[in-house]
């Protein structure tokens, strides 16, 4: 199934080559697909992309003035309609209009909404219908890539990427007289002296999966089989269940704030870092602008996530760009889709500080922001989380039983074996 | 011709006939001036509001999927029944209880008494009446925000009052950690922001009393909770009850509130039905069962209301 | 009016009293003006040092020049204008109707409106876009006025019929032996009679429809469409918000909500039932 997929891609990735090579004589229907901004005679009409960029900073302001006009100007016929949602709505506008038929043609998605729109049957399979798919495919993050995969089916590719790396005040850890902690068991034994010395030795705003996925698979625990079938015998396996013990141990030895059981009303995470409460914390590449501009004087210093048996795993976030079935120009909206992932327009957005998930990138992305550079190294290894519809559910699970064991109402093994029994009922359903 | 077949008799049926038909087509009039002065209103409302709601009835009666051209099988009363067994739908309905039993006496007393107090003559009332109404228009984001930092876990100013002023906890308190201290946390957000809604309506319906009879009475030596009793309440009694059962329904919908402060949290403690129904509906995509949750919520305050709406005003003709 | 030492010191209780209401009720605006004042915020300070070291008002400069930020100030008052206004002449017309005249199916009808005002309105919004789509209302702004006065219709009716009942049956009956009908009866009667609870659902349908925001977003698309609290939305970020920006932009949402209310709460004058009576 899937070689035959791959080898269809590779062989419709030649023909429209072939076609460009000779698009003055006449190549009119194929010539879109073959490929970004040269080859696109006969492209018109309107795409319309829903996203959810930060108004405040450069990120609308580079799409709109930069990315669009030097695609328009490429593709003379084509108006791109760029419409901010903000983020908060994006998800509720996108289902509404779902159920209303009047998506966009084109949608910068959370990563963890491309297999629920999928599973709706809202998105373009675009391993099947964009030509050229596996070319780009293969200039991605796997990591990243594979938060598109649904039932065997690409129905999208990523646009942006990010992962959580920790962050630490190294002034506090000079104070307790312990070095950065490069190992769980470290961080682990450093914590009473970081007690001693006034801080919790780590801090997180709660225990859904972005928080705590990165402890059970640096554990080298798993939530799920690599199909996403089944969660008995991997979130409640040993390793997993030893992860969410030693949180668990931490957090009732006062080692972690009361923050992570949901207590909407503790130190965040930002503020808790710099004031050194918080000698460490996890936390993604947009927190460098916030300090930068919140707390000048505060130096932001960062190391990959602390090893355990499994390695150093982070968890990978980001957007994905997806394309409606619905939509009415997919020929126009196919050619913006590959603009947005050339280079140029990549590197432009990364210069607004959103991470390019073109591998080819890499190189360059320390000379344009020095402080992506640790978190292209936590990238390597970094998982995304299950790539299932039911995911928003099962979190939400996890979080509540991981919760109840920190409280100490129940045993993490029982926890866990809990959130297994409701996430295979929830697995099966989409199976 | 037919005049002189009349007899006496005859005559006088017809006039009384007469007067029959006038009152009769004068009740058709005011039955069809009735009908013409609903008739727009209830249109546009039975449209937007109406055909929505049935709907989203018959949609409470599917496993629905959104999208359309997928089959959406019918369950009948699936959804009813599982909510009903579902403890954290039935916490929920606890805490909006708990809610409304701690908003809503508190939001009629408070802005009665505050509305008693800028109803007559008082330099500066306008001013008053302002700053009393700011929480009302404030934003529910930025209020929420304020609320969460006033309760937060440390050295706030609510811990400050429990454990510095009133001695009754001896080291500071975790609000949002559980359930109750966070849903008073919320219960005040809410009192706080529904003073002023109250007092509003309460001046609109203080303006029903005559000045003359407020002068009267006090030339007559009545105290104010006197004149109060017997001049200014009967006046509102209606606006009183208006007020009440607003009030009871707002307090089991409470929504935005508990999303921006605890999100349901932590581990649905403070969940209310309408965050549960939108956690349901929104994140989960189960819209049949969100519905569900809200269509018994609908029943359950309709219910409640209809009860205190014949208790309070069973003596007055609708 | 003679003043007794008595009076006095009720007077200064009456002053002490509601000052203290007003510090408790008003803080939360305090440290919202206060926040607006401060440069790039992106983390909320202490909410008990109220005044900013170094207040600026770099914030509202910024939001009053955002781009377009004029004209979707216009967009928003002109859909709270126009649906305050139908909300007014509806709901005072079927509120007039069910308590003052009888026709058959009016406690059915009454009964529907009350069952309006228990529906959360969140739950219906995929019917209602479907309705807004095949009345071609999406993305529009007039559109958004149907929509805005059907969902605050039950809520105003309720409350304006609580207002209606309380004018005495006496005066609709004198103006009903001179021969004046239902119509009259209402505007000429009624509605001046109840300018006080008219002024409340100015108050309220204006602040409503003016804040309204999770139908706004769902609707509309187009940049030069949006209302205010879209675009006040719109500066809080994904992974961070600029809380001065956020406040200061609130702040100025206020100013025609709060002229709104000044302006109808004069209508609040005890007494008006008299002279009206009078007259």
């Amino acid at each position: 199934m899937k070689h035959w997929k791959a080898g269809t891609a590779a062989l419709a990735v030649t023909i429209p080559l072939a076609l460009a090579g000779c698009s003055g004589a006449g190549g009119t229907d194929e010539s879109p697909a073959a490929s970004s901004s040269d080859a696109s005679a006969g492209l018109s009409g309107t795409v319309t992309y829903w996203h959810a960029y930060s108004e405040d900073s450069q990120e609308v302001a580079t799409l709109e003035d930069v990315i669009i006009p030097a695609f328009e100007k490429a593709n003379p016929g084509v108006t791109v309609d760029a419409v901010t949602v903000p983020y908060d709505e994006l998800h509720q506008k996108l289902i509404t209009a779902a159920a209303g038929e009047q998506l966009p043609d084109l949608v910068r998605a959370d990563i963890g909404w491309v297999p629920e729109l999928a599973n709706l049957g809202v998105l373009e399979p675009l391993s099947t219908s964009m030509s050229d798919f596996q070319d780009y495919a293969e200039q991605v993050y796997p990591g990243a890539l594979a938060t598109n995969l649904w039932k065997g089916t690409y129905y999208g590719l990523p646009l942006d990427t990010n992962t959580r790396v920790m962050m630490y005040n190294a002034d506090a850890l000079a104070k307790a007289g312990v070095e950065v902690p490069t190992t769980i068991d470290e961080l682990v034994a450093d914590a009473p002296t970081l007690k001693a010395a006034g801080s919790y030795a780590f801090a997180d705003n709660g225990a859904s999966g972005w928080n705590v996925l990165p402890w059970i698979w640096s554990y080298g625990g798993s939530i799920t089989d690599d199909d996403v079938t089944v969660a008995s015998g991997h979130i409640n396996s040993d390793a997993s269940v030893a992860a969410v013990q030693m949180l668990v141990d931490m957090y009732q030895a006062g080692y972690i704030p009361s923050i992570i059981v949901g207590d909407s009303g503790g130190l965040a995470t930002s503020d808790g870092l710099v004031s050194g409460d918080y000698a460490t914390i996890l936390d993604g590449p947009w927190m460098f602008p916030i300090y930068q501009s919140q707390y000048p004087d505060f130096e932001l210093n960062t190391a990959q996530m602390p090893a355990g048996d499994g390695g150093s795993i982070s968890v990978v976030g980001g957007e994905d760009i997806v394309m409606t079935s619905t939509s009415q120009n997919k020929e126009a909206a196919m050619a913006f889709l590959r603009y947005l992932l050339s280079e140029d327009a990549q590197l432009a957005m990364a210069k607004t500080g959103q991470m390019p998930v073109l591998s080819s990138l890499t190189d360059q992305l320390t000379a344009i922001n020095d402080y992506f550079g640790p978190f292209v190294e936590q990238l390597a290894t970094a998982k995304p989380r299950p790539v299932t519809p039911a995911w928003n559910e099962i979190n939400t699970i996890l979080q509540d039983q991981i919760q109840s064991a920190m409280r100490g109402d129940v045993s993490v093994k029982d926890a866990l074996d809990s959130v297994a029994t409701q996430a295979d009922a929830l697995l099966a359903q989409y199976s | 011709m037919t005049v002189t077949s009349q007899t006496p008799s005859a005559a006088v049926r017809a006039a009384a006939e007469g007067w029959r038909r006038a009152s009769s087509s004068r009740a058709r009039r005011t039955a069809l001036a009735g009908w013409l002065f609903v008739l727009p209103g209830f249109a546009v409302y039975g449209l937007v509001m109406l055909y929505p709601a049935v709907q989203t009835v018959l949609l409470s009666l599917q496993d629905w999927t959104i999208v359309p051209g997928q089959e959406s099988p019918w369950v009948g009363l699936a959804n009813y029944a599982e909510a009903l067994q579902d403890p954290v739908f039935l916490r929920s309905l606890v805490n909006a209880a708990a809610y409304t039993a701690f908003t809503v006496p508190l939001q009629v007393v408070i802005g009665l008494f505050l509305a008693v107090l800028l109803d007559g003559y008082l330099p500066g009332r306008v001013l008053f009446r302002v700053l009393f109404y700011l929480p009302v228009v404030s934003s529910w984001v930025v209020v929420s925000l304020l609320f969460r930092y006033i309760f937060a876990s440390d050295d706030s100013l609510a811990n400050s009052v429990v454990v510095n002023l009133l001695h009754l906890s001896g080291s500071n308190v975790a609000w949002f950690q559980q359930r109750w201290t966070a849903m008073l946390a919320i219960a005040l957000l809410g009192t706080w922001k529904g003073i002023g809604w109250s007092m509003l309506i309460f001046l609109a319906a203080l303006t029903a009393v005559p000045v003359e009879l407020k002068e009267a009475a006090a030339l007559d030596g009545a105290g104010a909770v006197r004149r109060f009793r017997y001049v200014s309440l009967p006046a509102i009694r209606s606006a009183l009850s208006v007020v009440f059962i607003l009030l009871f329904i707002g307090g089991f919908n409470v929504f935005i509130s508990v999303q921006l402060m605890t999100g349901g949290g932590p581990s649905n403690a403070t969940q209310v039905p309408l965050t549960y129904m939108y956690q349901q509906a929104f994140d989960f995509l189960d819209f049949s069962y969100g519905s569900a949750v809200s269509f018994i919520l609908t029943g359950t305050v309709l219910a409640l209301s209809a009860l205190q709406y014949w208790w309070t005003r069973r003596r007055e003709a609708l | 009016m003679r003043r007794t030492p008595r009076d006095r010191l009720l007077l200064a209780l009456r002053y002490l009293f509601l000052g203290a209401c007003a510090v408790v009720m008003v803080y939360p605006f305090a440290y919202m003006v206060s926040t607006s004042l401060k440069s790039r915020t992106y983390v909320l300070s202490d909410p008990t040092r109220l005044w900013p070291d170094e207040p600026t008002l770099d914030n509202y400069r910024q939001v009053l020049t955002a781009e377009h930020f004029p004209r979707y100030a216009l967009n928003s008052a002109l859909v709270a204008v126009a649906s305050t206004m139908l909300i007014v002449l509806l709901s005072s017309m079927m509120a007039y109707a069910f308590s003052r005249l009888r026709f058959p199916g009016r406690r059915v009808l009454f009964a529907l409106i009350v069952v309006g005002l228990t529906i959360p309105t969140m739950m219906l919004i995929i019917p209602q876009f479907l309705l807004a789509r095949d009345l071609h209302l999406l993305n529009s702004l007039p559109g958004l006025v149907p929509f805005y006065v059907g969902t605050a219709l039950a809520f105003n009716t309720f409350l304006l019929s609580g207002f209606f009942e309380q004018i005495p049956r006496e005066l609709d009956e004198a103006m009903m032996i001179d021969g004046a009908g239902a119509w009259r009866r209402y505007w000429n009667l009624a509605m001046p009679l109840a300018k006080p609870a008219l002024g409340t659902v100015v108050i309220f349908s204006f602040l409503g429809t003016w804040d309204e925001y999770a139908w706004a977003v769902t609707v509309l698309n187009d940049t030069d469409k949006r209302t205010l609290p879209i675009a006040i939305a719109l500066f809080q970020g994904q992974h961070s918000t600029s809380w001065g920006l956020v406040f200061a932009a609130s702040i100025i949402a206020l100013v025609p909500v709060i002229a709104i209310y000044l302006t109808f709460q004069r209508y609040f004058v005890a007494g008006l039932t008299t002279g009206a009576v009078k007259s």
